[in-house]
């Protein structure tokens, strides 16, 4: 559904006065994206992690047709992003996380009336088509509030029924829950999951700089960095491999000494939430089996275990060690 | 035509909810003219003579100028405004991946200026008619024709500003350099015949001077439709030439933008 391929852009790159007076003629460049490549298949969830500044917004631009790319080629079902922008833009919509980008004077229906009609939608096709973004997005009891009136998670969520209304068969979504609270990304996701993918048959492009994001949705993920590609792989594989040996182990203080013994060496993350439970983290080779064989042993050494769970490796471990799997040669390349 | 509706009537929504910014806005157009009417009053035996062939009532014809000036800040400014707005708030992108292609968006989003600058005009030559000013109400149809043409013109000129916003993120003095010009030497306070010979060649390039000279003649003067001729022939040729030029901006500006990035933001 979607194809990258070795595509590029570099930005011209502000100049200070100095720097215009000593080298008028040169045009310095910033490299945002860099000979990018994946495939993304129909009805997929393919994630892009990557820090502030990684490329992934850019990435999203071009795939919109906002930005041509300078070199490389991207298409949506086979259209070009730089040569078929109109066929592009019947087949793609982003999800612009911008608040401001809506009319907030306006009700959400009248939002979306706009923009059903810059659709091409008119008349009864166009109102079916109001009621059945509205009530996916579960605003259809609030159509009528003016959007300045609307929480931030409201507004994020018509945002998503504005970006629906044409029925895109690929959804961009930059950092979505960026600005909702945890319970309202939690739902988000969800959202996102049951209704986008599975209900609405979505293939879904989720740029993200949040683990959970790409922990509860994306089938594949995608790490860019500086602009690069450092790896894309399967989520579940991704997780496994990054985070597997890794476990978290609330103790009793006194307690650190005897499971010391048993051969697990432990360092202290900081006090628990729970009163007189102290939080610590271990490398456990063996994956599930290794873990139940820890587990025994500290049983086995009488030592209390409040709770026991493998740790999420955070977006910061990821990259790195994506960073760490990359070749100096490619990475400077 | 639906896109370019659509979105009239969302502007105007969210401007007309501002209600008492939009009463306050027509009462201070109505108040504008009582100056205007004792000062035109005191002028006119005057300007009597250097107006003769647009009319005879000062007052008429000051209005008149005023209610195009209104327009021509308009069809000016409402294009680069109404972009560099709605890149600032994001609505721009917005609009850019839908299907409506891009020169309708763009005429969608300076429509509804340029009409509340009609209806203002429209305030301002009813104001005057209530104060006295005889207006030939069957010439109507023409003058729009010659309104449409003055907003082509300088649309025009919008279109190269919004080039510049695209480009450098600014229009810098353009809009006002083409206002004042066109007040200057388009006849809005007096006839172009009153002002010097060097400056009246160069009113022969302004669309105002030949907008402003049509309409008076048609609503003031009992002029026919034959006699305006050349002047709406001449206005026409601008707007086709501006527009051409405009389109040709613009059109470069969205490809450096694309490769720039400055399409999304300013």
């Amino acid at each position: 559904m979607v194809t990258v391929d070795g595509i590029t852009k570099r930005f011209r790159r502000p100049r200070t006065w100095r720097e215009s007076v000593r080298a008028p003629f040169a045009a310095p460049r910033v490299t945002a994206v860099d000979r990018v490549s994946f495939a993304v298949a129909e009805g997929e969830v393919f994630g892009l992690l990557g820090q502030n500044g990684a490329g992934k917004t850019t990435l999203f631009k071009m795939l919109t047709t906002l930005l041509h790319p300078d070199d490389g080629t991207a298409t949506i079902a086979g259209h070009d992003v730089r040569d078929e922008g109109a066929a592009v833009r019947r087949l793609v919509a982003p999800v612009i996380a911008n608040e401001r980008s809506l009319y907030w004077r306006l009700s959400a229906r009248e939002n979306l009336r706009l923009f059903s009609s810059l659709q091409g939608l008119h008349g009864a096709a166009a109102r079916t088509e109001e009621d059945r973004v509205l009530g996916v997005t579960g605003l259809t009891d609030s159509g009528a509030k003016m959007v300045r009136d609307y929480s931030t998670g409201m507004r994020q969520r018509l945002l998503i029924a504005r970006a629906l209304l044409a029925r895109p068969r690929v959804l961009l979504l930059d950092e979505p829950t960026r600005s909702l609270d945890p319970i309202s990304a939690r739902d988000f996701r969800r959202f996102l999951r049951e209704t986008i993918v599975e209900a609405e048959g979505c293939t879904v492009l989720l740029a993200t700089h949040d683990a959970d994001e790409v922990w509860d949705l994306c089938d594949r993920v995608g790490i860019l960095e500086r602009g690069r590609l450092l790896t894309v792989e399967a989520t579940a594989l991704l997780r496994h491999r990054s985070g597997g040996d890794r476990h978290r182990i609330w103790l009793r203080p006194d307690d650190v000494a005897r499971v010391a013994s048993t051969g697990l060496v432990l360092q202290p993350r900081g006090p628990s939430i729970e009163e007189g439970w102290a939080t610590f983290e271990c490398v456990i080779p063996g994956g599930a089996t290794g873990a139940a064989a820890a587990l025994t042993r500290i049983a086995a050494a009488d030592v209390p275990v409040a709770r026991f769970e493998r740790a999420e490796p955070s977006l910061a471990d990821l990259i790195e060690r994506a960073v760490a799997a990359t070749p100096q040669g490619d990475r400077d390349a | 035509m639906r896109s370019i509706l659509a979105l009239l009537r969302a502007t105007w929504i969210s401007a007309t909810s501002y209600r008492i910014a939009t009463l306050l806005s027509v009462v201070s157009i109505l108040a504008s003219i009582v100056p205007v009417f004792f000062m035109a009053k005191a002028v006119e035996p005057i300007a009597r003579a250097s107006i003769s062939l647009e009319g005879s009532d000062y007052f008429g014809f000051v209005v008149i100028g005023i209610a195009a000036s209104y327009v021509l800040l308009s069809a000016t400014g409402a294009i680069p405004s109404a972009l560099s707005s709605n890149i600032g708030s994001g609505t721009f992108e917005a609009l850019m991946v839908t299907r409506t292609p891009l020169p309708v968006v763009i005429i969608g989003l300076a429509a509804y200026p340029v009409m509340q600058s009609l209806i203002n005009a429209a305030v301002v030559v009813m104001g005057a008619v209530v104060f006295g000013v005889r207006i030939d109400f069957l010439m109507l149809p023409a003058v729009v024709v010659i309104v449409l043409l003055l907003i082509a013109a300088h649309a025009a000129i919008g279109l190269i500003a919004a080039a510049l916003v695209l480009v450098f993120r600014t229009s810098g003095p353009l809009i006002t350099a083409v206002v004042a010009g066109s007040n200057l030497l388009g006849g809005v306070f007096y006839s172009t015949s009153a002002i010097p010979g060097w400056l009246q060649s160069l009113s022969v390039l302004i669309p105002l001077t030949y907008a402003l000279r049509a309409t008076r003649r048609l609503l003031l003067a009992d002029a026919s439709l034959a006699d305006v001729s050349g002047d709406v022939a001449m206005l026409a040729l601008l707007a086709v030439i501006g527009l051409a030029i405009g389109a040709l901006a613009f059109g470069a500006a969205m490809r450096h933008a694309r490769r720039a990035g400055t399409l999304t933001h300013l």
